[in-house]
């Protein structure tokens, strides 16, 4: 069933053999089957250039101080670019020396002319990072540079010494956003001598994000202007298909892109892991969790440092708990293994960090939290349980591990996801295609607003300045309507009582964090801060949530308040939670009519409603109990493509609707993997839905894995009585507002028809699985037809008339 | 389609049930409320700006000094009363604990109107007010804007009308208007000369005195507790900005009025209420201040005035006034107060009071055996075990040598 290992030879190590290439060997011997395919990257050389002439004799001290007596070749590449004046971006691996690209021109503004300089980073825990790097290569010479960060835990009373002192300040998108554009006049000192604005992490700016952030740096220009300031960008980012295309897109101006990395690497290999096959009949396999516990216990008892990358947060606990079973079962000696994510607190999280780098810990088990360039030292070996759902955030985590003198070894673990399937079954697909472009859309509409609203606050605007792509004049006017601004003589002043920046989140969903509340025992204790999107699927009353693999039960949800309190428990269970979607058409954009069906493109209202939680036992995994969740819906506006198929051409194929219902539930999953592949965007960007198009009644798979139609209050519906019934089968942009995917998704509306018909039809399994279909619990006897059959009639009725 | 009909329809039409997000739809609600307030406004006619700014002069009793700026002069003789408290209070400079009398330092009031208690680059003063005393009279100066470009000629008129000698004083100045005025004059491209003054923030010794007594140290709550003043139809100051903006979209003056006439009542309650804090500052009591606060805030200029206001209030303080009472006897040398305040305070477990004592006994008194007592009550901690250790040693050469107990 696995295709051939297109295995690239790997030149035998003639020397000692590697850890890591020991390990692999292992694994291709004992597991030869599960690996449909296998990279290896060779070492390469280090390029190097000598120190740049007009580099301040200072810096050159600090740096030799430091055993450093010559540059990277990119490194010294950037010094070039940033001398001549141009914004400059920098795309090189981990651990090649990106931070110097930016400090040496840093510092030397500083050291020459006090220049000041403003490093954004998209998370705290890494503005630390580097305030502790800039501190050090400081303190080696004596240099006098300042370097502080702002943050949300910046006490009040040093806040005015950052800003007036400090030579380098390390803050986050969000903190310029809230706490220093709208105070602009605070850093009056600050802007008039800021030359460079350093963005680190930039292909973490994408989506709706990215989006955000855009605009923010146009704010941030125009404060500077308004000072009498245009400084330097530098930024600096990790593989992705267009990184000259986004830095620009971000900055709002032409960047020169440096790519080539002259840091040496050592060999890295590379394995794609599909799970076996444990139920021919259901399509079903072993999890990604057995695959991933065997291949880290392996690693672990040769003694082999390890990262372990999840897709959850539970899953990270679950994946923890079980290596701990192995490794950490005697509690007087040091543990071995640590789960980290976020919602620990800071100081947890910092001690965990510097625990890896110690070589204390022989296992991290992680979110995408440690996928950022938080330092974690040299490790031999990294598993992804799950595809991360992206090409870029594959190659970012399986950096990770790497060392300068030996190899390191990847293992991808698919689990039984369909897009992982996907890109398990087509190595070539993952191996070969370019990391994904990371999409902005700055002029977003109602992210530009949101933004036009907030510089106008900060600044007057003019007649004839530009803000983004759209008519700036018009956007004004309409904020003057709404009584926002008011325009006198050329100029248009805000009028409001009111702080814009504090109702714009940048990342769009944050809605305040919630904090969780330990009270066993009568104490009261926070154990970890949860944010609010993930906060209805984790901290409902009756959940089960994980701290260090130790259970908690959610007792009380206080949902305004925005607590959790929970006890310590002993349960043996953990918990999941089932929602479902509405639809609604508000809009049509475009449509195209077909015979059978029509395709239409338009804005939707959508609704959420997490009904339930379901309590699966560990080990066994069956599902032991069920409780009720009440929950406020979460809405938004967004846009979708919607098929529509016409009810007379639907009765011809389908002999019941049960049967034209499953079908078009089996369409929509195959339909959803095409669209999310075709995007190369992740999978939560876009989604999925069956319903009539009003929101009358939608369709749920039951666990029995039949299709069910709900009515608007989650109640049971049956097909046959309805009087019309007209399957829509939605995907949806799902961002409020959308980010720009629904038109681009109509435009390859016959692409996505045709493909996710070869999918399932190509597809090995019998009668449909979660890599074609989806998941088909009950047998093809019970039901009396095949789920597949279905989805592949329906498909039929989606598909371009034959001409 | 037009940039109108996407905007309005992803801000969610109006009569559609269903909102974007929780945020938009509160903003949306604002702004629909907002928008419908202007219509009704802007069904009357707009007069010509110049001759509604001089409408609004006149009604104010103002007059313009520059295009969209009007200054209201006013002279108040400094007779009759305002609350329970006569004006003439005024007529001599109120001092403060721990101030020198600058006799020619001017005394300043300041006070703003502006368009947003949220603070910001986006927040801006439309009304400048200030007061001072000049002879016989206080007067009352207040400049306010009309539109937005004349911010600048405000603030320049407003920084001409102070001189370097002047020396501010405002309610909750230090953190509001002066940082707000400061970005404003950066706003406006302007050198900000206001910070380099001297300025005495009243809140901050208000709230010193009566935090502990009054539910809050607003300006209101000040002036009905201290003044005895109870304020009629006054616009509060959170309807400012609204009033303001109301102005500038429609020309309506009413509301306005009452804006500037409020401005004009803060300042002169700011001005009473530095008055009236000399005197509860001379009869804390009488005004129902927190005695112990105020002694220690009169100690870091006069110990003797603070030790003789505790002494004399000694049967009502709380143990932290008695505490410093009895640091301030200790200073002053009234050991027998001293110890007497020390021994009350040991008996209801104050440990640094069973401390004194201890070191009183054994430095001063002599009284070694008391000093042991009162050492045995203080924590085991190093210091105190090598405390007792000297007590006991001096206990037994004592014993051996008695002529040295004399």
């Amino acid at each position: 069933m696995n295709s051939p290992v297109p295995s690239i030879p790997a030149d035998s190590p003639a020397k000692t053999p590697d850890p890591a290439d020991h390990l692999a060997a292992r694994l291709r011997g004992k597991y030869g089957q599960r690996i449909t395919g296998e990279l290896l990257l060779p070492a390469s050389e280090g390029d190097y250039r000598p120190l740049p002439d007009d580099l301040d004799p200072r810096l050159v001290a600090a740096l030799r101080q430091r055993g450093i007596e010559r540059l990277y070749s990119h490194q010294a590449a950037a010094w070039r670019s940033l001398s001549d004046g141009r914004h400059t971006v920098i795309v090189t691996p981990t651990a090649s020396g990106k931070t110097l690209c930016y400090n040496l021109p840093v510092l030397q503004a500083a050291l020459r002319s006090r220049a000041k300089a403003l490093y954004l980073f998209p998370t705290k825990a890494l503005a630390q990072d580097q305030v502790a790097e800039l501190s050090a290569l400081n303190q080696a010479a004596g240099l006098g540079v300042r370097a502080f960060t702002f943050d949300g835990d910046t006490p009040g009373d040093a806040r005015k010494a950052v800003r007036t002192r400090g030579d380098i300040v390390v803050s986050n998108p969000d903190m310029l956003h809230q706490g220093i554009l709208p105070h602009h006049t605070k850093w009056a000192q600050f802007f008039e001598s800021l030359r460079y604005v350093v963005i680190d992490e930039m292909h973490s700016y994408r989506g709706v994000f990215g989006s955000h952030v855009a605009n923010v740096v146009r704010r941030l220009r125009r404060i500077c202007r308004f000072y009498g300031g245009d400084p330097l960008f530098i930024l600096c980012s990790a593989t992705i298909a267009n990184p000259q295309q986004l830095a620009a897109e971000l900055i709002g101006e032409e960047v020169e892109a440096i790519t080539e990395s002259g840091a040496p690497q050592g060999a890295r290999h590379l394995l794609l892991w599909n799970p076996p096959v444990v139920n021919p009949e259901l399509g079903i396999r072993a999890s990604a969790r057995s695959q991933t516990t065997r291949i880290t216990k392996l690693a672990l008892a040769q003694g082999l440092k390890s990262i372990v990358f999840a897709q959850s947060r539970l899953m990270v606990e679950v994946l923890t708990k079980y290596l701990k079973e192995s490794f950490d079962r005697d509690p007087r000696r040091p543990a071995r293994v640590a789960a980290y994510r976020g919602g620990y607190l800071p100081s947890e999280r910092r001690d965990m960090e510097r625990r890896l780098r110690q070589g204390r810990l022989d296992c991290v088990v992680s979110t995408s939290a440690l996928e950022l360039g938080v330092d974690i030292g040299a490790l031999d070996l990294c598993v992804l349980n799950g595809y991360p759902g992206t090409i870029a955030a594959t190659w970012q985590r399986l950096g990770r591990a790497g060392r300068r003198q030996r190899t390191a070894l990847g293992v991808l673990v698919a689990s039984s996801l369909p897009l992982d399937q996907y890109i398990i079954r087509n190595p070539d697909f993952f191996l070969g295609a370019s990391p994904e472009q990371a999409r902005i859309d700055a002029d977003q509409l109602l992210i530009l607003l949101d933004h036009v609203r907030c510089a106008a606050f900060e600044l007057p605007f003019r007649d004839g300045e530009r803000f983004g792509a759209e008519p700036l004049s018009e956007l004004l006017a309409y904020l003057e309507e709404q009584g926002i601004l008011h325009r006198e003589g050329d100029e248009w002043h805000w009028m409001s009582d009111s702080y814009p920046a504090n109702s714009v989140s940048l990342r769009s969903v944050a809605e305040g964090n919630f904090v969780v509340v330990d009270t066993s025992g009568g104490a009261k204790r926070v154990i970890a801060e949860v944010d609010y999107s993930s906060a209805a699927m984790t901290l409902y009353e009756g959940a089960i949530y994980m701290v260090q693999s130790a259970p908690y039960q959610v007792e009380r949800l206080d949902w305004v308040g925005r607590k959790a309190f929970v006890t310590a428990t002993r349960a043996d269970y953990y918990t999941d939670a089932v929602d479902y979607t509405r639809l609604k058409i508000l809009d049509r954009f475009e449509e195209h009519m077909q015979r059978r069906h029509a395709v239409a493109q338009g804005e939707v209202h959508l609704v959420r409603r997490i009904t339930g939680y379901k309590k699966i036992r560990y080990h066994s995994h069956e599902n032991v109990g069920y409780g009720k969740i009440e929950l406020p819906d979460q809405e938004m506006h967004t846009s979708a493509v919607w098929w529509q198929i016409n009810p007379e051409a639907m009765e011809q194929a389908f002999s019941a609707r049960q049967i034209a219902l499953d079908g078009f539930l089996g369409a929509s999953h195959a339909m959803h993997i095409v669209a999310t592949v075709r995007m190369l965007s992740e999978p939560g960007d876009i989604g999925k839905a069956v319903g009539d198009g009003n929101a009358r009644w939608f369709a749920t798979v039951d666990a029995g894995g039949r299709g069910r139609l709900r009515g608007g209050d989650g109640e049971a519906v049956d097909p046959q009585h309805l009087d019309r019934f007209t399957p829509t089968l939605f995907l949806y942009d799902n961002y409020p507002g959308g980010i720009g995917l629904s038109a681009p998704l109509c435009e390859i509306r016959d692409t996505i028809t045709e493909e996710a018909r070869q999918l399932v039809k190509e597809c090995g399994c019998a009668q449909g699985c979660p890599a074609c279909i989806g998941p088909i619990l009950a047998s093809d006897a019970s039901r009396g037809y095949s789920p597949k059959q279905a989805a592949l009639q329906a498909l039929a009725l989606l598909s371009r008339d034959e001409s | 389609m037009s940039l109108r009909a996407r905007l309005s329809r992803l801000q969610g039409q109006p009569g559609s049930a269903a909102p974007l997000s929780a945020r938009a739809d509160s903003d949306l609600r604002r702004r629909l409320a907002r928008i419908e307030g202007r219509r009704h406004a802007a069904i009357r006619q707009d007069p010509d700006q110049a001759t509604r700014d001089e409408t609004l002069a006149r009604a104010l009793k103002g007059y313009p000094i520059g295009d969209g700026l009007i200054q209201i002069s006013r002279r108040i003789p400094l007779e009759g009363s305002m609350g329970q408290l006569p004006l003439s209070l005024l007529a001599e400079t109120p001092r403060l604990p721990g101030e020198q009398l600058q006799a020619h330092r001017r005394q300043v009031y300041i006070d703003t109107e502006t368009t947003g208690l949220s603070g910001g680059s986006g927040t801006l003063a439309f009304l400048v007010g200030m007061a001072h005393v000049e002879g016989d009279a206080i007067r009352v100066t207040q400049y306010m804007i009309t539109r937005f470009a004349a911010e600048g000629a405000m603030l320049d008129a407003f920084a001409l009308a102070l001189s370097g000698e002047d020396r501010l004083i405002s309610y909750n100045g230090k953190s509001y208007d002066l940082p707000l005025l400061g970005t404003r004059y950066r706003m406006q491209r302007r050198a900000d000369d206001l910070n380099r003054l001297p300025h005495l923030d009243l809140l901050h010794p208000v709230r010193r005195l009566f935090s502990s007594r009054w539910p809050d140290c607003r300006l209101i709550t000040l002036e009905q507790r201290l003044l005895g003043l109870h304020r009629h139809n006054d616009l509060p100051g959170s309807a400012a900005p609204e009033a303001w903006f109301d102005f500038v979209r429609s020309g309506s003056t009413p509301r306005l009025a009452r804006v500037v006439h409020h401005n004009r009542q803060d300042l002169l309650s700011l001005a009473l209420a530095h008055a009236a804090l000399t005197q509860v500052i001379s009869q804390p009591q009488r005004h129902g201040a927190d005695v112990a606060a105020l002694a220690r805030w009169l100690a870091d200029s006069d110990k003797k005035a603070a030790y003789d206001l505790l002494k004399q209030q000694r049967q009502r303080l709380p143990p932290a006034g008695k505490a410093l009472l009895g640091r301030l006897a200790k200073g002053l040398g009234d050991w027998a107060l001293a110890q007497q305040i020390w021994q009350g305070l040991a008996q209801r477990g104050c440990r640094n009071a069973a401390e004194q004592l201890a070191k009183y006994h054994e430095h001063v008194s002599k009284d070694l055996e008391t000093a042991k007592y009162y050492c045995e009550q203080l924590p085991a901690d190093e210091a105190q075990r090598r405390r007792l250790k000297r007590i006991e040693n001096k206990l037994f050469r004592r014993a051996i040598q008695p002529e040295l107990r004399e």
